[in-house]
């Protein structure tokens, strides 16, 4: 029952995309734009699907009329694209109170709008974000990742729902599924082999854990239990859920998990 | 409660327009005010299966222009009453119109109609997006084939993002004959992994084809065939009705085959 690991080894850890966070720091909530790419309206159309999906399906725990302020960094945001984001955030109890920019035509946008602007200089491109650097919290979504959806996140995921063919997922921590894996994952994106997958039903289309890659070796249906996926010495391994946590254990000086060597055997075997 | 609905699937060739053509058919047939949108600008067909081509004088883009009006571009059945087509420009393409002026259309459509039938191409491009921004119920036609299912699923997803929360199943062209041999993807499976509910079973038939070469919709046969009669109940339970599912195995083989399965099951 193990995957067969290819002799394909992912060059590099892939680089870090953010997607859109929404994140409360003293009583206001912070939205959070990824890293703008390009500088155009392809740009917003692709964001604002992001939008769309991060807040419809993130688990709402605010209060009714949350107060939220957005940190729209170096995007060209324009008074047409900011009243249709305060409308979106306005169908979720959301109020968009304020506008963080580096840009003078955003600023200028917001402040047309009605919205509190705090303008701040333009950060270098030679400064580390140290926010970046900190694993984020876990990302819990409450949906089925249908093909063509891709879900990134600075930290653990958490699922409830299925991941389709087509769907992916790549995680800096862990990826925990509750439900049916069909899709490609990718645990660990940032080097981290301590990482694993877990699933209710595990078929995945690849797994990838920190920079290895492999595919299942049979297409058989085997075992509809749940099960965990981790880097063992000779690659990515599959194992019964229930029996990995009491007879595996990560060794750090070869990187991977190994099997535990206990002569004590657990006493209600 | 007027409703909107746009019929699609991603991939092309799985019958969305037959299945435009046919729901919206059998929908007048049951006494409603029915409007068929084309969506497909440039490669229209669905005036074809209603066997309506001759009859257009106008297109929607026509009643954009402000050259007539919308009622006057309206193609109306020659043989149900209560059935009108708005047809697309077959010379002009995609891009000729934006998703606004599209929701202006149906959004006057729908203030007369009571069910609006809006007819998708093939993709998920400018045409897609055309065709889905006025719609407020989906109803995703797929094959039992790997490409058709996987495409399909790209596209209830697209609908969720799009806010759209009443989205239903139809799988055309099922063989049953093959499925029991293992050979074709079973409802079942398409239904665990698109987790959408289902609206109907269309079994593959050669009277679809002729149907659709003659411009007559197959509801519209005297003698009720198979698929005639899968069609008739998906447009039953689009009304809200509580059809049974047609068990089209049993159907399809002989008295003696039925009279053994029968015995199987007793044992």
């Amino acid at each position: 029952m193990s995957a067969e690991s290819s002799d394909l080894q992912l060059e590099s850890p892939s680089p870090y995309l953010g997607q859109v966070k929404l994140k409360q720091e003293d009583g206001i909530f912070g939205l959070y734009l990824p890293p703008l790419a390009k500088d155009t309206a392809e740009q917003w159309e692709e964001l604002w699907q992001d939008l769309k999906y991060c807040l419809n399906y993130s688990e709402r725990t605010w209060p009714a009329q949350q107060s939220v302020s957005l940190e729209a960094e170096d995007y060209l945001l324009d008074t047409r694209q900011l009243q249709n984001l305060a409308d979106l955030l306005g169908e979720l109890e959301l109020d968009l109170v304020r506008v963080k920019t580096s840009r003078r035509q955003t600023a200028i946008a917001a402040a047309s709008l009605g919205y509190c602007v705090e303008q701040n200089h333009l950060v270098s491109p030679f400064q580390t974000n140290i926010e970046q650097l900190d694993v984020a919290e876990p990302l819990y979504l409450k949906t089925t990742i249908r093909s063509g959806v891709e879900v990134r996140h600075n930290g653990t995921v958490i699922i409830l729902g299925d991941i389709n063919p087509g769907g992916s997922i790549v995680a800096r921590g862990d990826i925990i599924i509750w439900g049916h894996l069909r899709g490609v994952v990718h645990a660990g994106s940032q080097g981290h082999r301590e990482s694993r997958i877990f699933a209710l039903k595990m078929q995945p289309t690849q797994l990838r854990i920190a920079d290895v890659v492999a595919r299942l070796s049979s297409f058989e249906p085997h075992d509809v239990q749940p099960e965990i996926a981790y880097l063992s010495k000779e690659g990515i391994a599959i194992a019964n859920a229930l029996q990995f946590e009491r007879y595996h254990d990560f060794d750090q000086a070869i990187g991977s998990w190994s099997e535990y060597k206990s002569t004590v055997i657990p006493a209600n075997l | 409660m007027n409703r909107v609905i746009v019929i699609t699937s991603g991939k092309g060739g799985v019958g969305k327009t037959t299945v435009t053509a046919n729901l919206g058919t059998a929908l007048a047939n049951l006494g409603h005010k029915v409007a068929l949108v084309d969506a497909d600008f440039g490669l229209r067909n669905l005036d074809l299966l209603l066997g309506l081509e001759q009859r257009i004088v106008y297109t929607s883009l026509d009643v954009l222009a402000g050259d007539c009006s919308l009622d006057k571009a309206l193609v109306k059945d020659k043989r149900v009453p209560n059935l009108v087509l708005l047809p697309a420009a077959q010379n002009r393409t995609k891009e000729a119109i934006t998703p606004g002026q599209m929701k202006e259309l149906v959004e006057q459509l729908s203030t007369q109609y009571d069910y609006v039938l809006i007819d998708c191409p093939a993709g998920i491009e400018v045409g897609f997006r055309n065709a889905v921004v006025a719609a407020q119920e989906a109803i995703i036609v797929t094959t039992p084939e790997m490409s058709a299912v996987r495409d399909a699923d790209r596209v209830v997803g697209l609908m969720e993002s799009e806010q759209i929360k009443k989205i239903h199943l139809i799988v055309n062209r099922i063989r049953p004959e093959m499925v029991q041999l293992n050979q074709m993807i079973s409802v079942e499976d398409i239904l665990d992994l698109l987790v959408i509910p289902l609206l109907g079973i269309i079994p593959d038939d050669e009277k679809i084809i002729i149907s659709t070469n003659c411009g007559d919709p197959i509801v519209l046969d005297e003698k009720d065939s198979l698929p005639s009669q899968a069609l008739k109940n998906i447009a039953g339970r689009l009304d809200g009705q509580k059809i049974p599912f047609l068990d089209l195995s049993a159907t399809q083989d002989g008295i003696i085959k039925r009279f053994i399965r029968f015995l199987n099951r007793k044992l």
